[in-house]
C-alpha cells in the first residue's frame, strides 16, 4: 500500500493545477473585450472552480478516485487544433480552443505521471485523473463542434 | 441545415415555407408527410397551392413576397402572449431587447394588411408555433429568390431563436438546398471570396496557408465576383474570361436578352456540359463533360453528409471527369497539380480542411458522413448548436422590415409572375430535355393562371397565351388552376421554348447577388397558334470562330 503522504502529495499537485486554470480563466476573462468570450472564461473558471471542489471531495475519500470512467469517445479534435494565443480580441471557437488545449494538457500531463508511477495505486490514480480531464477536453469539444466550423460566405 | 433530413419525420410543428418540397426535394417532402401522419402539425405558407398543401394541418397563402411581415407578426404575436422561450433568450441570445422592440411595428392587424393572411389565422399560427415543444422551420427558394432573400432568411432565424428552437432534435433552421451538391460545391471553395472550407482568401494567413499547401508562391487576396456582378462587368471589360462548368447560364439567369448580350460581350467564353443547349452556341471553347454516373467523386447534400458517388459507365467519346480535364488546363498554364484520382482530389482537399478533414473514401464507403467531422475518431454531426451554442456566441438578433418586390404590378404589367420548378424536369432541362421520357409525361409549360383572373382575360385551359413583362415575351398554354391566387401567374424555366427566365427581372439581394425570381411583373394576353414555338426551334446562334 502506498505512502498516504504520497497520495496527500498527489491531490497537493492536482488541486494546484486547477486552482491554476481557475486563476487563468478570471484573468482571461478581465483581458478580453468581447462580451461572449468574457463569458465563456467567467464559465470556464467556474468549472476548474468545481474540478478543484470535486477533487478536495476526493482527496476526503481517495477510493472514489478510481471510479473515474473515461468519457464514450475521444474525438482529439484538441489535438487536431493549434493552441490559441490568448488575446484581448478573442473570438468564442478560440477561448473554447484554448480550454480544450488546456484540457488536453492535463490529460496527457496526468498520463505522463501514470507512466512514470511505480506503485500500482498511485499509477491508477493519475490515470483516472487522466479520464476526469478527458471527460473534461470532451465536453469542451462538443462545444467547440457546435461553434468552430462556421459555413460563412 | 441545422438538422437532419431524417429528423423531419420526428418534428412536432413543421414549418414550411416557400418550399415547394414535393417537386422540388420530392425524397424530403416524404418525411414531411410522413410527419404528417404520426400526428405533427404541417404548416405549409407559400402564395402557391403546392402538392404539400395536400398533407398540411393549415395552408397559409401569403401574397408573394410578403414574407418578413408575414413572421414578424407571428413573431410579435408570440411576444404578446407570453410564448417567447425567455430562458433562451437571455441565456443563448446577444440582444433579445432588438427583436422585442423591432417586431412591435408589426401587430398582426398591419402584418396581415401586408401579407394578406387573415389577422385570425395569423393568430392560430402563431398559437400552434408559440404553444409547441419545438418546431422545425424548412424553407427554399421562395424565401432566398427575392431582392430581400438575406433578410428572409434572418427573419425565420429570428422566429426560431425566439421559440427556442435552435439546438433541438428534430428543430433548428433548415434552408433545403438546391440540386445533389449545391452545399458541396460551397462546401469545396466554388464561391468568389472563400478556398474549401470556408476559409476567407481576403485573410493573409490563409492565404498563406493555401499557398503553402498548393506549393505556390503566392494567391490573390481579393475576393472574386458573384455570378451576376461577373456577367454584368462582361458589358465593360470588367469580365474578359468566363469558364462556365455545368450551367445553362443564358436559360438560368434572369432577363435572358439581357444575359444574352452579357455572354457575347465576353473575349473568352469556355462551357463544359454533357449536351448542346442554350448556352453552348456562345462558347469559344466546349469541353464535353462527364455526366453523374460517369464519374468518381463525393456529392454533399442539404444536410452537410458527404457521400461517394461512383461511376458505372465509361464516359462517351471525349468526355473527360471534371477533375481532370481541370488539372490538364492546369499543366497548360504551368503547374501540374499531379492529381491521379478523384480520391487524391479529395485527400488534398481534406488535409487542408478543417470541417470535414475527419472524412475519408473508406470511412463513407456505404454511408455518408455529415460535417462537422473534424478528425478520423469523429462520427459526424447530425444536428449543430446544442445548448444554443452559437458561433459568435451567442445568437444575434437581425432586425428586418419589410421592402415591397422590385417590379410591383401596375396597370400596365398587372399580373406576378413567379418561377419555379416541376417535378417532371430538372434545372433548365439540359439533362431530362434530352430523355425522351420526361418530355412524354410534362413535354410543355403551363402559365398556371388562377380561375379569377382566367375569367376576367376570358381564358380557359388549354388556350395559348402570351406572357409578356418589360424584358420579353413567351407563348405558351395556359392552365387555370387555383394553385395561383388571384393576381399571381406561375410557370418554370424548365423549357427553352417558353422559358420563364425570358420574362423574370434581374434584380438581386444585395448581399448574395440572388435574383428575385420570385416575383416580376407581366402581362397576359390570347395567343395564337403560330406564336407557340416547337422544341428545338429557338434560334440557336452558331459559336464565334
Amino acid at each position: 500500500m502506498t505512502d498516504p503522504m504520497d497520495i496527500e502529495k498527489l491531490f497537493v499537485i492536482a488541486t494546484q493545477r486547477e486552482n491554476e486554470a481557475y486563476a487563468f480563466y478570471a484573468a482571461a476573462a478581465r483581458k478580453v473585450a468581447d462580451p461572449s468570450v468574457k463569458e465563456i472564461f467567467q464559465q470556464l473558471a467556474q468549472d476548474e472552480r468545481g474540478h478543484f471542489e470535486k477533487l478536495e471531495r476526493f482527496r476526503a475519500n481517495p477510493v472514489e478516485v478510481m471510479k473515474i470512467r473515461p468519457p464514450a469517445a475521444d474525438w482529439k479534435i484538441a489535438e487536431a487544433e493549434d493552441l490559441p494565443t490568448l488575446s484581448t480580441n478573442m473570438k468564442p471557437k478560440d477561448a473554447i480552443a484554448l480550454a480544450m488545449k488546456k484540457e488536453q494538457q492535463a490529460v496527457n500531463f496526468y498520463r505522463s505521471l501514470a507512466a512514470a508511477s511505480t506503485a500500482a495505486d498511485i499509477r491508477s490514480m493519475f490515470e483516472n485523473l487522466a479520464n476526469m480531464e478527458l471527460t473534461h477536453k470532451h465536453r469542451l469539444e462538443k462545444i467547440f463542434v457546435d461553434i468552430g466550423y462556421p459555413e460563412v460566405f | 441545415m441545422t438538422n437532419s433530413i431524417e429528423e423531419i419525420q420526428d418534428a412536432k410543428v413543421l414549418f414550411v415555407i416557400g418550399s415547394n418540397t414535393t417537386e422540388a426535394h420530392p425524397v424530403i417532402s416524404y418525411y414531411m408527410k410522413r410527419a404528417a401522419k404520426r400526428g405533427a402539425i404541417l404548416i405549409v405558407n407559400d402564395p402557391r397551392k403546392t402538392d404539400l398543401t395536400r398533407w398540411a394541418t393549415l395552408h397559409v397563402q401569403h401574397k408573394v413576397g410578403t414574407d418578413i411581415a408575414y413572421v414578424n407578426g407571428l413573431i410579435h404575436e408570440i411576444f404578446k402572449n407570453g410564448w417567447a422561450r425567455e430562458g433562451f433568450l437571455s441565456n443563448c441570445t446577444e440582444n433579445p431587447e432588438a427583436i422585442r422592440e423591432s417586431v412591435k411595428d408589426y401587430p398582426v392587424e398591419k402584418a396581415s394588411q401586408i401579407c394578406g393572411v387573415p389577422v385570425e389565422t395569423m393568430k392560430r399560427v402563431a398559437r400552434i408555433l408559440g404553444e409547441a415543444e419545438s418546431a422545425s422551420v424548412c424553407y427554399t427558394l421562395g424565401i432566398t429568390e427575392h431582392i430581400c432573400g438575406t433578410d428572409n432568411v434572418k427573419t425565420l432565424a429570428n422566429l426560431q431563436m425566439v421559440l427556442g428552437n435552435i439546438g433541438k432534435y428534430a428543430a433548428g433552421l433548415n434552408p433545403l438546398r438546391g440540386q445533389n451538391n449545391v452545399q458541396g460545391a460551397c462546401d469545396m471553395g466554388a464561391l468568389p471570396n472563400v478556398f474549401h472550407n470556408y476559409q476567407p482568401v481576403d485573410n493573409p494567413a490563409v492565404s498563406e496557408k493555401m499557398a503553402k499547401a498548393w506549393g505556390v508562391p503566392s494567391l490573390p487576396q481579393k475576393p472574386g465576383y458573384k455570378m451576376p456582378t461577373m456577367l454584368r462587368k462582361a458589358l465593360d471589360g470588367g469580365t474578359k474570361i468566363l469558364y462556365c462548368v455545368g450551367d445553362n447560364t443564358v436559360q438560368t439567369e434572369p432577363h435572358m436578352a439581357h444575359t444574352i448580350k452579357e455572354v457575347e460581350a465576353l473575349e473568352f467564353f469556355v462551357v463544359c456540359d454533357i449536351f448542346p443547349n442554350l448556352t453552348t452556341p456562345y462558347a469559344d471553347v466546349l469541353f464535353p463533360d462527364t455526366a453523374w454516373g460517369e464519374e468518381d467523386g463525393t456529392f454533399s447534400n442539404t444536410e452537410r453528409r458527404v457521400q461517394r458517388v461512383r461511376g458505372a459507365l465509361t464516359p462517351p467519346g471525349e468526355a473527360r471527369s471534371h477533375w481532370w480535364v481541370m488539372q490538364e488546363l492546369a499543366k497548360r498554364l504551368g503547374k501540374d497539380l499531379g492529381f491521379t484520382s478523384a480520391n487524391a482530389v479529395w485527400e488534398d482537399m481534406r488535409k487542408s480542411a478543417t470541417s470535414y478533414a475527419g472524412v475519408t473514401w473508406e470511412r463513407i464507403d456505404k454511408v455518408g458522413l455529415q460535417w462537422p467531422c473534424p478528425t478520423l475518431e469523429h462520427p459526424g454531426t447530425p444536428f449543430l448548436h446544442r445548448e444554443g451554442k452559437f458561433t459568435r456566441g451567442k445568437g444575434f438578433f437581425s432586425v428586418t422590415k419589410w421592402i415591397p418586390q422590385a417590379e410591383p404590378p401596375d396597370k400596365d404589367y398587372p399580373i406576378i409572375l413567379s418561377t419555379g420548378r416541376r417535378l417532371w424536369q430538372y434545372h433548365s432541362g439540359t439533362q431530362t430535355r434530352n430523355s425522351a421520357g420526361f418530355d412524354n409525361i410534362f413535354g410543355e409549360e403551363l402559365l398556371e393562371i388562377s380561375p379569377e383572373d382566367a375569367a376576367s382575360l376570358k381564358i380557359k385551359t388549354g388556350d395559348l397565351v402570351k406572357a409578356t413583362s418589360r424584358r420579353g415575351s413567351i407563348t405558351l398554354r395556359a392552365w387555370v388552376t387555383d394553385r395561383s391566387a388571384p393576381g399571381v401567374a406561375w410557370c418554370a424555366f424548365h423549357f427553352e421554348e417558353a422559358c420563364g427566365n425570358v420574362l423574370t427581372i434581374d434584380r438581386f439581394d444585395s448581399v448574395t447577388e440572388t435574383a428575385e425570381y420570385k416575383a416580376c411583373a407581366i402581362k397576359i394576353e390570347k395567343a395564337g397558334a403560330g406564336e407557340l414555338k416547337a422544341k428545338g426551334a429557338v434560334p440557336r446562334r452558331q459559336a464565334r470562330p
